[in-house]
């Protein structure tokens, strides 16, 4: 155990003074949640699509779908059923959807006769889209404001129109949330691959045969390797995370359980690929460039940077290939709650998968010298 | 120094080949506890692979190879612990310091000496905090003898310990050994340089071609073959190679390095016959001298090659 922690804090040693490891490894991803997030954060100005149910459905319901509707009101209405709507909302197509209750004229007519009556709005939004959320609330209660306004005749009246605010979880994350488990997954993606470098070098050196000549058990070696990793994998969550939240105020909604599962896997499974790779490559410029043909396309082929749904049909079939779409989906399904590409269990499978053939590849390929 | 109890190394009838290659092809050979035992040769001879079986890092084909009485095959684990070893032209963890190192390599044996002792066993504690990347040829190769002693070891494996270092340096290193050596360590060592085995070793075995061709003391290897001394001067043309055969004394004339070498049990008679030549053809042999044979002389007439080729 000694041992292990010595060799493992020797390896953090020698990749915390490597000033070009210690860019890739830290300063690379979160560079990118940074750069990403302040080019799509800016894209608040475009509208936002609600659900829109009208159970009235007289003149009055349209006037106030009209109002809600009008150019200068940041909402689009997409006008349905409330299990229509609901389901919408579920899958991320809409935002928020309003109901406006049946019995709507019926009580403007009271009330203008001198019975007073009330109806409210019911209005389900998603309290984790905080920004969505609070446009959709203040342009409804606004519209509700000003309805009541127009029917009753003086203060100390009570409004005819009232909002009950509802909630329900929906899918449609912002580009920001979307993106940063996302690059969380590039992250854990390259630590593993870049891995390779490292080994190759220490082989090339012969440093790994060096140690081979003294009693120091060689798993020791391969464990503290798989410890170090792990290490940096937290500390990049954390970072990405963090940076995350504090720039671009995203929420993490899902599982953390789950999420640190995914983490964990993902980076195990990527880090097997390094060894791989190492098991293969002799010389550390041969490491270094086949580490970024392997890494280049799987980080834009993967659905990291632009949704899996936005991707041309051949593009998508390239990318269930590839093990970076699974941890991506992983990770952005247990944190946010993005929608699918796979159900979680078939990520974490095949992510397992890939971590298992290329352990066993490796414990039959790698070389010591 | 003197042999006693049971060897520490004991080879027999090893093999190993690559691909075609037989690397080492029938090697026996043992070394006394306390022993300098070194292993001479050109680059490919054998001599690395010979040693990394010996240090558990290759499987030998066939024979055995027996450290401390035990077998290297079965016994890996155990023997580690006591044997302390110098690889051909490592280098360590660049970013990690000497100190460092030390700490590291001492945490893999059960038992290890105080990192500052063997820092300044090796002089290097003024470079206690530098980055093994940092560090000169010589302090490198320092370095790593400080990590092949980490663990106080009973047998010492050093493999080419001075190739590239400057003359300095190389000496600085023979003190070292010589100091471990009057410590009662048993050292095997390799090199290609004839006047380190003459320095350091009690016995030489002298390997090319993945066979030992001669071994014994470095004054056996040389009385074994030579009984005469060398009278060598500046190859002339002018002089007739089959008359300097033929001069009183001479068993044998030879042309090394553009200088003609002649072996003589009859050193007077020779120089007195050659001058005569010499003067009758109206020349003069240029640089002439005098000098018992050396172990280069031995492998030369073993392999009819340079050691240095």
């Amino acid at each position: 155990m000694k041992t292990l922690v010595g060799l493992t804090v020797a390896n953090l040693k020698s990749l915390t003074r490597d000033r070009a490891a210690l860019f890739w490894t830290l300063f690379f991803p979160i560079m990118f949640v940074l750069l990403f997030g302040v080019l799509f954060s800016g894209s608040g100005g475009s509208k936002v699509t609600v659900g829109f149910v009208d159970q009235d459905g007289t003149t009055t319901s349209s006037g106030i779908r009209d109002a809600l509707a009008a150019d200068r009101s940041p909402l689009t209405l997409q006008i349905g059923s409330l299990e229509a709507e609901k389901a919408a909302m579920q899958n991320g197509d809409v935002s928020a959807v309003i109901v406006i209750p049946k019995g709507l004229e019926a009580a403007v007519a009271q009330t203008r006769t001198g019975h007073p009556a009330s109806v409210a709005i019911q209005l389900y939004t998603d309290p984790s889209q905080t920004q969505t959320t609070q446009v959709v609330q203040v342009a409804v209660s606004s519209a509700a404001d000003n309805f009541s306004l127009a029917v009753i005749s003086g203060p100390g009246q009570s409004a005819v129109l009232t909002v009950t605010q509802l909630t329900l979880a929906s899918t449609n994350v912002s580009t920001v949330t979307y993106l940063v488990p996302s690059i969380l997954a590039m992250a854990l993606m390259q630590l593993g691959v870049f891995a390779a470098v490292p080994l190759v070098q220490q082989r090339e050196k012969g440093i790994l045969k060096r140690i081979g000549a003294t009693p120091l058990a060689r798993w020791k070696l391969v464990a503290s390797n798989i410890l170090l990793r792990l290490i940096v994998a937290a500390v990049d969550t954390v970072l990405i995370i963090g940076v995350g939240i504090a720039a671009f105020n995203i929420q993490i909604v899902g599982n953390l359980a789950l999420a640190a599962g995914f983490v964990f896997l993902g980076a195990g499974a990527f880090l097997a690929i390094g060894f791989m790779l190492a098991s293969f490559l002799k010389t550390e410029e041969q490491a270094t460039g086949v580490v970024q043909v392997v890494q280049m396309p799987m980080m834009f082929l993967s659905g990291i940077f632009f949704p899996f749904a936005f991707m041309p049909d051949f593009l998508r079939s390239v990318a269930r290939l590839l093990p970076l779409t699974y941890l991506g989906d992983g990770l952005r399904q247990s944190m946010v709650n993005a929608p699918q590409v796979a159900p979680m269990a078939v990520d974490a499978a095949i992510l397992a998968g890939w971590l298992v053939v290329c352990l066993a590849i490796s414990a039959r390929s790698f070389r010591w010298e | 120094m003197t042999q006693s109890g049971e060897p520490v190394i004991a080879v027999a009838d090893l093999f190993k080949c690559y691909g075609d290659v037989k690397a080492v092809d029938g090697v026996s050979f043992q070394v006394g506890r306390g022993e300098v035992f070194g292993m001479l040769g050109p680059n490919g001879a054998g001599k690395t692979t010979t040693i990394e079986i010996l240090e558990g890092l290759r499987e030998p084909d066939s024979g055995t190879a027996t450290v401390f009485g035990m077998d290297i095959s079965k016994h890996a684990p155990s023997i580690k612990q006591r044997i302390g070893v110098q690889l051909q032209s490592v280098s360590l963890y660049p970013r990690l310091t000497v100190t460092e190192l030390l700490d590291l390599f001492g945490s893999f044996y059960n038992h290890h000496l105080p990192t500052k002792q063997l820092i300044d066993a090796v002089d290097l504690g003024e470079r206690a905090r530098a980055r093994s990347m940092e560090l000169s040829g010589g302090q490198q190769q320092r370095l790593s003898i400080a990590l092949a002693l980490v663990n106080d070891p009973e047998l010492i494996f050093l493999d080419e310990p001075t190739t590239g270092l400057d003359p300095q340096a190389r000496r600085s290193l023979w003190d070292l050994v010589k100091g471990l050596q009057a410590k009662g360590k048993s050292i095997m060592l390799t090199t290609h340089y004839m006047e380190e085995a003459a320095e350091l070793c009690d016995r030489v075995a002298i390997m090319d071609h993945g066979h030992i061709l001669e071994m014994g003391t470095v004054a056996e290897l040389i009385g074994r073959r030579f009984k005469e001394r060398a009278i060598f001067f500046d190859t002339s043309l002018k002089l007739p190679a089959e008359q300097l055969g033929k001069l009183d004394g001479v068993t044998r004339a030879a042309v090394e390095d553009g200088q003609t070498v002649l072996y003589s049990s009859e050193v007077a008679g020779t120089i007195g016959a050659l001058l005569a030549l010499a003067d009758s053809l109206s020349v003069e042999p240029h640089n002439l001298g005098i000098r018992q044979a050396t172990l280069e002389d031995v492998f030369l007439d073993l392999t009819g090659r340079a050691l240095r080729d």
